[in-house]
């Protein structure tokens, strides 16, 4: 029987600066971890803890895993302090991620809000992969600052993809910034997408998918077709620890990905 | 399912025996500072002990401790590191009572359950020791005033997931096998049991019936009229909830008497060679539960976890793996300072919501 809670040796190859508090790292496994998007692994940093990523990178690239994590605690500072060549530790991957042969056909709807665009990015590149079989892929992302933008150097290719739109906002007005101003719903008062099959794929901070929720619902998305990033304290990622209980659904198994429809029942579940 | 009788002192020599090849644990009673006595599990070592006591009720402690160690090591790295230790020595475990029986069904289902997980989710740690534990449960001759096992849907004697089961009556015990391994258990110890006689059989079935009579009626002015155990909605307004909650101090002490909190926290720290990894009881009860990076908190509100704790056993257990985990055996009732009473608070809660 295979160690449940033994991560896998890697290697720091690469850090990026993304914003002040946002740091892209690229690891390279031991052992390749294969993950779909949507899925999150358990990263160590070596004697300080585990806290749960969902990867960045293209989940069809499996030697190497980019996740773009902001500082928040513990093991977030911690790893600020590791350099190119460091070792770190990964588990995974869990829970379920998005299942892509669903998405075929349709257009797909991305919002994201902050360091939510990383763990989206991840889908992003899958659906890239095989451009031509989904109708439209519409990116809308806020950030607070023009300075809080992750992907700067990004974004502007991922417009140009085929069939691909990319919307942008900022919380406030700032003199760097001539484009949309607004938290990140307002994206979304013009849907020109087919509400009975499009879907939606939403990550970002609880505030932010609370009234995305509220917004893709009342526009007319059906709520099995809203996905929703769920963050929870999750210390084993293998539905026993308990932390990501949110009534019978254990987060890091029967999400992280969750569907509006499945989350309906409680009063707040962001 | 084959039953024998065993006299006191033959019980006595039997776990003598079993003491040459396992390591085994049977309760005892303590002199504590109040003079009270309490019986918990001691570890047989070069003599039985005299003070063995295999009467009453639930003991303070649930077998899970012995399956699912409140800290051990799970991992360590890196992988120059010596592996964790998953091995677990052959450990007889003779006093739980059929509400910890029943209380492992819910550990089965989160560790070593292919119903629910596949095969790579199985735990190695709880595997190996739960395989290598051999269960010698024990009928209650008495009921504590918490106890409300009958409300469950149990009842103060286990009808199976034992591998022996002892039933005390005069002069001793009838002893059913229930498994293969209680079979080996008994196997070549003929010289110390003997047929069960019919007044055996008969005090059995008295004291079994006349046991479960007084959980019964000890619990009627609680349960009556609530709905049955597997059918409990305790989804009402927060107000209900912060009334059971206002003597609730987050010492989390239900938690960890409770035989079916099955929750745990991975720790990192340095150790030699490199670093290990422990998995250590963790509690709902705890504010820093549900906590993320970053500070949202899921259930920043007492009464809320509170809730959680509650509907867990009733609902959401039950939602998830089919099964209450809630089985009466009292003991967070036993050990809250507050002096919370859960079936208090059911009942409160059902009445508020019966209200609105």
């Amino acid at each position: 029987m295979k160690n449940l809670y033994r991560p896998i040796e890697s290697v720091i190859e690469d850090i990026k600066k993304e914003t002040p508090t946002i740091t892209t790292y690229r690891f390279r496994p031991k052992e390749p971890i294969t993950f779909a998007a949507g899925q999150f692994v358990e990263l160590t940093v070596p004697g300080v803890g585990e806290a749960p990523f969902t990867p960045s990178s293209n989940p069809n690239v499996t030697d190497t895993m980019e996740i773009t994590i902001m500082r928040v605690g513990a093991v977030t500072e911690a790893l600020e302090g590791m350099k190119v060549g460091d070792t770190v530790g990964i588990r995974g991957p869990y829970g379920n991620g998005y299942d892509l042969s669903d998405f075929e056909g349709k257009e797909i709807l991305i919002v994201g809000g902050g360091v939510g665009l990383a763990p989206l990015r991840s889908l992003i590149l899958a659906l890239f992969d095989h451009v031509e079989r989904y109708k439209k892929i519409s990116i809308r992302y806020g950030a607070r600052t023009p300075a809080d933008i992750v992907y700067k150097d990004l974004l502007p290719a991922w417009a140009r993809m085929k069939n691909t739109e990319v919307l942008q906002t900022i919380d406030e007005p700032h003199p760097d910034w001539s484009g949309t101003v607004g938290v990140v719903t307002v994206l979304l008062d013009d849907l020109p997408f087919d509400l009975d099959t499009a879907v939606a794929c939403c990550c970002g901070p609880p505030i932010m998918l609370k009234f995305v929720n509220l917004k893709l619902l009342e526009k007319g998305f059906r709520p099995e077709n809203i996905y929703h990033s769920m963050e929870r304290n999750m210390s084993c990622g293998l539905g026993k620890c308990g932390h990501c209980m949110m009534g019978e659904y254990y987060i890091c198994k029967d999400g992280p990905v969750m569907t509006a429809a499945q989350v309906a029942k409680f009063e707040d579940p962001f | 399912m084959k039953e024998v009788f065993i006299g006191r002192e033959n019980l006595r020599k039997l776990l003598g025996r079993w003491a040459k090849d396992y390591r085994v644990y049977v309760p005892v009673t303590f002199d504590i500072m109040n003079n009270e006595e309490t019986p918990d599990y001691e570890l047989v070592r070069d003599e039985v002990p005299e003070n063995i006591s295999l009467a009453g009720a639930a003991l303070a402690h649930t077998p899970k401790s012995f399956l699912f160690f409140p800290r051990e090591v799970v991992a360590r790295y890196p992988s120059s590191a010596p592996e964790a230790d998953v091995t677990a020595p052959p450990t007889v475990l003779v006093g739980p009572r059929a509400c910890d029986v029943r209380g492992l069904a819910k550990f089965d289902k989160v560790y070593w359950s292919t119903e629910y997980f596949t095969e790579e989710y199985d735990d190695p740690f709880y595997i190996e020791k739960r395989k290598n534990t051999y269960i010698v449960s024990v009928d209650c001759t008495s009921a504590k005033d918490t106890c409300f096992c009958t409300e469950v849907g149990g009842g103060p004697y286990a009808e199976d997931g034992f591998d022996l089961n002892l039933s005390p009556v005069e002069g001793g015990f009838v002893l059913a096998v229930g498994s293969e391994n209680g079979e080996k258990l008994l196997a070549g110890n003929d010289d110390l049991v003997g047929e069960p006689l019919p007044e055996h059989l008969e005090e059995r079935e008295r004291t079994r019936n006349s046991v479960t009579e007084a959980v019964r009626r000890q619990n009627r002015e609680f349960f009556s009229g609530a709905p049955d155990y597997d059918k409990m909605d305790l989804e009402a307004a927060p107000e209900a909830w912060a009334y059971v909650a206002q003597n609730c101090v987050a010492c989390s002490a239900c938690n960890r008497a409770c035989p079916t909190c099955t929750c745990f926290l991975l720790v990192d720290q340095r150790a030699k060679g490199g670093y290990e990894r422990t998995r250590n009881w963790d509690t709902c009860l705890s504010i820093g539960f549900a906590r993320v990076g970053g500070g949202a908190n899921a259930r920043p509100n007492l009464p809320d976890r509170l809730e959680n704790r509650l509907r867990c056993k009733f609902e959401y257990s039950r939602d998830r793996y089919g099964l209450v985990t809630c089985t009466g055996c009292g003991r967070c009732i036993d050990v809250c300072m507050g002096g919370i009473d859960m079936r208090e608070a059911i009942k409160h809660v059902l009445t508020e919501k019966a209200k609105a």
